[in-house]
């Protein structure tokens, strides 16, 4: 049910008239599906985001290079391969890879915003709401992206904001 | 650009057989497991790519999405969905079976977590008018599917003699040139039995039981 209100949210995201209709399979009953009038239904998170991006006509938020494309694609998997289902000690591992990724980018794919960074936030919002004020200071980086991504236009949604309290940041930063 | 691959394991089986088939100009380095390539992530991660702007690619299936997209084939969403389930439905599945099957020594126990992955690849199959996944050429998805799922397919004693469509799809796609080199070079053309991907899954982490796990959330 998650994936169903990030792609709702996303649909919002991309300015789409008409919601699509959804249902669900699986074990858990947590992989989406895409029902279509057209064509068979599609299913996956992923899979059915790129389509919703393809059919606003939003294909640069998949990447604007064949290299960028694929940079994307790599943080789309790691969403739903590593963060998704994630146990608790797996938490910490996840966020120093992004921390460290991020260290010199503002987004995941590198100063373009893409669907990689709408996905990613929406998988880790619940671990960053959870998180202390020291945690947020440790993942510097990635609290920095958080609160970017929070910020953007439209993404948000379904979501809480998560208070990011900058000056404790950025003084202890620069220790 | 240059592309660091490991013996015995079947994410670089994918990438290799997918830069034959493509015909990218790409260096290759033949690495140890545990190299650390990629400097941001943890744990060691083979195969990656180093693109021609420096930037790493991590994941086995997002190279293989380059590669392709390098000469033209593009992923539709047919694609872009089985390249999903591979890796979010049948690897978990794979991690644990192959576990089971070579570290292990239970065949019939890895049988059983393969079981719900193969019969869904089998509906799938039974329903297409096409020769593989996606269309009647060969696509990246059709070579990623095949590569992961080699070391297991090519044991015929897993299978439950039911897969006869799964079975031919994965021997239409091994009969490609580039699929038959890539796994004579990392896998020594043997599956299960082969003494490198032994090797490989002894340094990899043991494979959580995905199924009883509850997200964390």
């Amino acid at each position: 049910k998650m994936a169903l209100r990030e792609l709702s949210s996303l649909e919002k995201a991309l300015g789409l008239k008409k919601p699509n209709k959804y249902s669900t399979q699986g074990d858990n009953k947590q992989v989406p599906v895409l029902q279509s009038n057209s064509g068979p239904a599609l299913s996956g998170l992923v899979t059915i985001a790129t389509h919703l991006v393809k059919q606003a006509n939003r294909a640069d938020l998949l990447g604007e290079s064949a290299e960028h494309r694929a940079v994307v694609q790599q943080w789309l998997e790691y969403r739903v391969t590593k963060v998704d289902g994630c146990q608790k000690e797996e938490i910490k591992p996840i966020l120093k890879d992004l921390n460290s990724y991020l260290e010199d980018k503002v987004y995941l794919a590198g100063n373009q915003f893409t669907l990689a960074d709408t996905l990613m936030y929406y998988g880790v919002h619940h671990i960053i709401m959870d998180q202390s004020v020291q945690d947020k200071e440790t993942y510097v980086n990635v609290t920095r992206w958080f609160d970017h991504v929070q910020h953007y236009p439209g993404v948000r949604h379904h979501l809480h904001p998560v208070v990011i309290l900058k000056n404790r940041l950025y003084t202890s930063s620069h220790h | 650009m240059k592309l660091f691959v490991s013996e015995g394991n079947p994410h670089c089986l994918k990438v290799l057989a997918v830069l034959e088939l493509t015909g990218v100009k790409c260096a290759i380095q033949h690495v140890i497991h545990d190299e650390k390539v990629v400097s941001y992530l943890n744990r060691p991660s083979l195969p990656a790519l180093l693109l021609p702007s420096g930037m790493p690619l991590f994941s086995a299936n997002a190279i293989c999405r380059y590669l392709g997209e390098s000469v033209g084939l593009q992923c539709s969403d047919l694609s872009n969905q089985w390249l999903e389930w591979e890796a979010t439905e049948l690897q978990p599945a794979l991690a644990q079976g192959l576990h089971l099957a070579v570290l292990q020594g239970k065949g019939p126990e890895a049988c059983r977590v393969l079981q719900g992955p193969l019969t869904y690849l089998e509906q799938s199959l039974s329903k297409t008018r096409t020769s593989f996944l996606t269309d009647d050429i060969v696509s990246v998805a059709d070579v990623v599917l095949w590569a992961a799922l080699y070391p297991i397919l090519s044991d015929i004693s897993l299978l439950s003699g039911e897969q006869t469509k799964v079975q031919n799809w994965f021997e239409r796609v091994g009969l490609l040139a580039a699929c038959k080199s890539a796994a004579q070079s990392v896998l020594q053309g043997k599956g299960l039995n082969a003494e490198v991907l032994k090797t490989y899954l002894q340094k990899q982490p043991a494979p959580p039981q995905r199924r009883d796990i509850q997200p964390c959330n």
